[in-house]
């Protein structure tokens, strides 16, 4: 699309796909401290940790109470909220985040698994039927009923939704997982191990791990053990090396936050054995799974082919709980299994992300932060501009992951989002409906509420240097008369142009 | 609910202030009578004045406090104070101030309807020319009753 000048462009797969790839890492990078806090804790805190504390890592007491603890309540719901929110806020606002946490937690209830898939799929799409819903009876509210309206719109389909979650969402993730285990036995018991890999890799991202490995392998493991003293099976998931050279070919190949977090993650991910650290990572570039397919699958040849094994179960999936766990007889082929596993998972997601790290580089730069801000679809349109050509995307496809901007949502933004904007926002709404102009939402906030989902921002030219930066995707126009402006005249004709098209 | 936020004892057709800060004493000083803010407020209106004019084009000004000062306001009110001369705005003529205390939302359809006035040279013609209240009031509830 760099080069066509009939609008409106469609965007080709390539850019589709990297565009959801960036939707991805924008739904998971900014919750990466959460992950790394959690990781902390639960290296800490957990019974087999570094410190074990019955009260924070949840399990029982010397006195056999039980304990809730932070680590459990932490990855089943704050995590996946923290995602949902993001995501639901990247569709829609604030608004979209509230409808897509709370549709969540009914799918988050309705399982006993880690429901972070479940999060990234409940999340934007309870946003985007947030969207949906109220354009049904936008601008048709009377004044002053919008609060009320708005409230109830956004608390009764969330209500819906984390009922449907509940019951629908649950039981195809549930599936999902038991699928990922029986397939992950029959490989084990049909002797094709390092295939194995295939379905433990992508379990272990999204979450399932626990489920498949104390679900199936360590069962099976410990049979394995009894009859012979060790066991390869004990490894396939808890091998540290993957997530290892996964996050050092972040260190050296990632940008923005992913590269400068990557160091922190080995810790915790390597010594403290919390792979759930890594899976972020590879959910933002689901590419990334190759390698880690690799990795694995080097691995576990490495231990078929030298006879290498566990004694018992490596928890967490720490360096240190696999080699006090390591069979007398396997030092060598253990330690050169997670060598060669993080050799090859370095290898492969080296060229893949260097493969990507212009554009990347290119999206940080531009925006900042790619991780955070890239998730902008308007990110060719920013700045000020008054040429009617970029505001229909002809020019804006410099960036490679742009889109051609319809201005569908325009927001009018003042201070206190009380007053002026109020006012410009009734305006403009007249002289849109007074040209036949339907199908473009016109509303007022204040700056501070701004989101990624205004196409056009319209300000007191004073006003307009704070609303760039608050949304920095959005077009935005300056006014310094909200009354009678020239400028609302350009903005009916704009949209009336784009519609005619 | 908004045929409270503006009545006729709130618009004062012929405004005795001369500068932009006693016009709006005088609009804070209404609001206070009705029973909309405390005396805190005309404090916020000349911050947020200070911050940016509340110049909206066609002789209309509408102070109002900043976003901080929302709880200075008790319940929402508009007045509507015209002056015979312009008053200097910061270097822009103003004859109808309209003075604004919002409490959630309520005062957003009689501002729409302000709005709606101002917009229109004719309306707005129509209102610096009307002889009482009752008509100020009679012109922003028309509006306000066709909806938008």
């Amino acid at each position: 699309m760099t080069t066509t000048s009939a609008p409106p462009v469609k965007p080709n797969a390539r850019v589709r796909v990297q565009r959801f790839g960036t939707f991805l890492s924008g739904m998971i990078m900014p919750n990466i401290a959460a992950f790394i806090a959690w990781g902390f804790i639960t290296a800490f805190f957990i019974q087999t940790g570094w410190t074990p504390v019955p009260a924070l890592g949840g399990f029982p007491s010397a006195d056999g109470t039980e304990n809730l603890g932070l680590v459990g309540p932490m990855i089943t719901y704050l995590l996946p909220l923290l995602i949902a929110n993001t995501g639901g806020r990247m569709v829609y606002g604030t608004r979209g985040g509230v409808v897509a946490s709370i549709a969540t937690m009914g799918v988050i209830v309705g399982t006993t698994i880690p429901m972070f898939i479940g999060a990234m799929i409940m999340g934007p799409l309870a946003a985007w039927l947030m969207k949906k819903v109220d354009a049904l009876w936008a601008g048709k509210i009377r004044a002053g009923f919008e609060m009320l309206v708005d409230n109830f719109s956004a608390g009764i389909l969330g209500f819906l939704l984390a009922i449907a979650g509940f019951f629908g969402m649950a039981p195809v993730v549930t599936l999902l997982s038991n699928a990922l285990g029986e397939g992950a036995r029959f490989l084990t018991e049909t002797g094709l191990l390092p295939l194995a890999s295939l379905v433990i890799e992508p379990g272990k991202v999204l979450f399932l791990n626990n489920a498949i490995n104390q679900g199936v392998l360590t069962p099976l493991g410990i049979q394995e053990a009894q009859e012979t003293g060790k066991s390869i099976l004990f490894l396939l998931e808890a091998n540290a090396g993957p997530g290892l050279g996964l996050l050092l070919a972040f260190t050296f190949f990632g940008v923005g936050i992913a590269r400068a977090s990557a160091p922190g993650a080995i810790i915790i991910q390597f010594l403290g054995g919390i792979h759930e650290i890594y899976f972020p990572y590879v959910l933002m570039k689901p590419l990334l799974i190759v390698a880690l397919i690799g990795g694995g699958m080097t691995g576990i040849a490495t231990n078929l082919l030298l006879d290498g094994g566990l004694r018992a179960p490596a928890s967490p999936g720490s360096i240190f709980a696999i080699l006090l766990q390591t069979a007398s007889d396997s030092y060598v082929s253990v330690i050169l299994s997670v060598i060669l596993s993080a050799t090859v998972t370095f290898l492969i997601a080296s060229v893949i992300l260097r493969s990507s790290r212009k554009r990347d580089l290119a999206a940080l730069e531009d925006k900042g932060d790619a991780f955070t801000s890239a998730v902008d679809q308007n990110s060719a349109n920013k700045g000020r501009e008054s040429d009617v050509s970029r505001l229909l995307g002809t020019d804006a496809a410099a960036a490679g992951a742009t889109t051609d901007v319809r201005i569908q949502n325009i927001v009018f933004a003042c201070d206190a989002g009380m007053g002026s904007s109020a006012m410009g926002a009734t305006v403009l709404r007249k002289k849109l409906k007074d040209a036949g102009v339907e199908g473009v939402t016109v509303t007022n906030k204040a700056i501070a509420n701004l989101d990624a989902d205004a196409d056009l921002v319209i300000t007191h030219q004073d006003l307009t240097p704070r609303a760039e930066q608050a949304a920095p995707g959005a077009v935005h126009v300056s006014v310094d008369n909200f009354m009678s402006s020239p400028t609302y005249d350009d903005v009916v004709q704009r949209v009336r142009a784009q519609q005619a098209q | 609910m908004s045929s409270a936020v503006l009545t006729t004892d709130r618009i004062i057709l012929d405004g005795t202030a001369r500068t932009r800060e006693e016009a709006i004493e005088e609009g804070a000083r209404l609001l206070e009578a009705a029973g909309a803010v405390t005396a805190d407020y005309a404090a916020a209106m000349h911050e947020r004045e200070a911050l940016t004019s509340t110049y909206m084009g066609s002789h209309l000004a509408i102070p109002h406090g900043t976003n901080e000062a929302k709880a200075a306001i008790l319940a929402s009110a508009m007045t509507v104070v015209r002056y015979a001369e312009p008053i200097d705005w910061a270097g822009n003529p103003v004859r109808v101030v309209a003075c604004i205390a919002g409490k959630d939302g309520g005062h957003m359809a009689v501002l729409s309807s302000l709005a709606l006035v101002f917009s229109d040279e004719a309306a707005v013609e129509q209102l610096l020319a009307a002889p009482d209240a009752a008509s100020v009031l009679a012109l922003l509830g028309d509006v306000n009753d066709a909806g938008e």
